[in-house]
């Protein structure tokens, strides 16, 4: 076959301004399709991870900002069987419902981030994080999102920060916040907040059964002075994201459409092309060029617009979304866009499919057309 | 014989009307012949031409080529054995626009196992004969029409065929023009020894085969070299 990729190339040349016109059209497709891909890849991740971790939330509450639990439940917690750890956390958010520009500060004992996250500090060090009161370590799309560098002094409402390093995460949503201190969160000015906490994060042994645990916690509590809401990480993230996560399956749909659409876009433009070669088509039967060979080139010519298409728009999509750090946010759970190599492999490989899907019915027709009439064609 | 056509026969249907262009044809080409085949238009000579190179079915009867009944050849197999043994040249030239001279005429080699080098040889050879070599690396655009036949009959010869077809190759040409690749197509078939098979209208250029045609209603009526199988079978019968 590559003896004719001469040919294939400039005949795709030859109409070059409908060829490049499908291209581009191929490439907004699969840059939307990524786009998409890219946002539920994020909420993917958010709640398929790691059913050993449960949150325990104030019941009945919904934004961190209304759910103030006792902190010293940590101590009761901590002694049911089964839990290996636990955390608390006090949640800050600018913003509690959905938005683009979340700000989330997580203020946890210094000592525990260490332990409970899997940071990489690409800036700053931990001594200076846990040796000073007001530092803060900050995700790489956060600090790119908002030009924050090493050193810096930023504040969102009443919380001011100097960024005292910057972390990446496996989890890239994880890049979308700020951690400082327990307590240097929980005595912000006009919040009075010493003794309580938005969250507790438990750590259980792989063994046990989270939703038994979770169970126990909730009844522990049940008639106590606060009571509680306990679930699995990725449930309380998929329930604070509840409307998003509606949004998201809506556009998972628009990226199929786009996929659908590029499927018609590149089959009408083969179509024409063998409309317009039905002759040259015939001539090339006539030299000895067989049904099948003749399917193969008209396949090859559909399927080198469709993934070149497919580079373009997934290469842009990928830079774009490497580039922008883009999240979106609903209390206090973001959900970052996030590029991955596997996405732009299934962008690619859907490219490819549709390439051979929407050459198809052209590609036959040109292989089964009658030679005798092709060559009375004008 | 190198081409041996029994009792052939193409019927199609337009529209109500059954329209029969060859009627029980018989006839026999040896290798090295350069045979003309003239008649009214619409009497089939160039449906006779589209069976002998295996680019159309007849409804019935057999054509045999150097041994090889290609009537009873799948589409795929006809392709294979097009590419090998006939070489077609068009009224209207039909070269590919988006490729050279060159690249036109090394189009039926790629579909045979010629290293690159073989073909470039044959290419260059081809193009030599018809004394286009200079041109190689010019678009059909860039071509005068007998230049385009020119190129067209080098894509035509260039591997070398069993049978060289033409379906009026002058149709399309001016009369000096014309001249020069009726020229062409005679020291074709007298140098290199290639059996060629022309459609033509023009008496003129029918005479300068080497043996004379006619068609009328489909049926073969008459052969200069007098070897017309009809008027055999009519003489052996009798």
């Amino acid at each position: 076959m590559l003896k004719f990729a001469p040919y294939l190339l400039k005949t795709l040349w030859r109409h070059r301004a409908r060829t490049m016109l499908t291209v581009s059209g191929s490439a907004v497709a699969l840059f939307v399709f990524c786009f998409v891909g890219s946002v539920q890849h994020g909420l993917d991740s958010l709640t398929s991870q790691s059913e050993s971790t449960l949150i325990v939330f104030q019941a009945n509450k919904f934004c961190p900002a209304t759910s103030h639990l006792p902190q010293d439940y940590d101590q009761i917690i901590s002694k049911i069987d089964g839990v290996r750890d636990i955390v608390p956390i006090q949640v800050f958010t600018n913003n509690c419902r959905a938005s683009l520009d979340v700000v989330v500060f997580y203020g946890v004992p210094a000592a525990k981030v260490r332990t409970i996250r899997d940071f990489t500090l690409v800036e700053g060090s931990w001594s200076e994080f846990e040796n000073s009161q007001d530092a803060g370590i900050v995700g790489e799309t956060v600090a790119r999102r908002r030009n924050l560098k090493l050193g810096t002094k930023f504040s969102v409402g009443d919380v001011k920060v100097t960024v005292a390093g910057i972390f990446k995460s496996s989890n890239k949503s994880e890049e979308d916040y700020v951690y400082t201190h327990l307590d240097f969160l929980q005595r912000t000015p006009g919040m009075d907040l010493v003794g309580t906490v938005t969250q507790h994060e438990v750590i259980l042994d792989s063994s046990v059964d989270p939703n038994a645990i979770a169970r126990k916690i909730d009844d522990r509590f049940r008639g106590g002075p606060v009571e509680t809401d306990t679930r699995t990480k990725g449930v309380f993230q998929a329930s604070s994201l509840a409307d998003l996560v509606e949004l998201i399956e809506l556009s998972h749909y628009l990226g199929y459409a786009c996929v659908g659409l590029m499927t018609m876009l590149i089959s009408t433009t083969t179509f024409m092309a063998v409309q317009d070669r039905i002759k040259e088509h015939a001539v090339l039967q006539t030299l000895g060029f067989s049904g099948y060979l003749v399917f193969g080139l008209v396949l090859a010519e559909s399927v080198l617009i469709s993934v070149g298409g497919g580079v373009v728009g997934t290469g842009l999509a990928m830079l774009t979304l490497a580039g922008s750090g883009l999240s979106v946010g609903a209390e206090a759970v973001t959900i970052a866009f996030t590029p991955s190599v596997k996405l732009a492999m299934a962008s690619l490989t859907g490219s490819l499919a549709v390439g051979i899907a929407a050459g198809l019915f052209p590609s036959i027709a040109a292989a089964q057309s009658n030679i005798v009439d092709g060559l009375r064609q004008a | 014989m190198l081409i041996e056509i029994r009792n052939l026969t193409k019927t199609f249907q337009k529209g109500d009307e059954i329209i029969t262009p060859l009627r029980n044809v018989d006839l026999d080409i040896d290798e090295r012949e350069f045979v003309s085949l003239m008649g009214p238009s619409g009497t089939g000579k160039s449906t006779l031409l589209n069976q002998i190179a295996g680019i159309d079915k007849p409804t019935s009867g057999t054509i045999t080529v150097n041994g090889t009944e290609v009537t009873r050849l799948s589409r795929t197999r006809l392709a294979k054995w097009r590419a090998a043994n006939v070489g077609y040249i068009f009224q209207t030239h039909n070269l590919i626009p988006v490729l050279t001279a060159y690249e036109n005429v090394e189009l039926p080699l790629l579909l045979l196992p010629f290293s690159r080098a073989e073909r470039q040889r044959r290419v260059q050879i081809a193009l030599e004969a018809v004394e286009l070599l200079d041109r190689a690396s010019h678009y059909p655009r860039q071509l005068s029409g007998g230049q385009e036949q020119r190129v067209g009959i080098a894509r035509a010869i260039v591997t070398d065929p069993t049978i060289v077809v033409a379906d009026e190759p002058t149709g399309d040409l001016d009369s000096t023009t014309s001249a020069l690749i009726l020229e062409l197509l005679q020291r074709l078939n007298s140098q290199l020894g290639t059996t060629l098979l022309m459609v033509t209208h023009d008496t003129d250029a029918a005479m300068v085969a080497g043996r004379q045609l006619r068609l009328d209603d489909g049926r073969l009526i008459a052969d200069s070299a007098t070897r017309l199988t009809e008027k055999k079978d009519e003489s052996r019968s009798a």
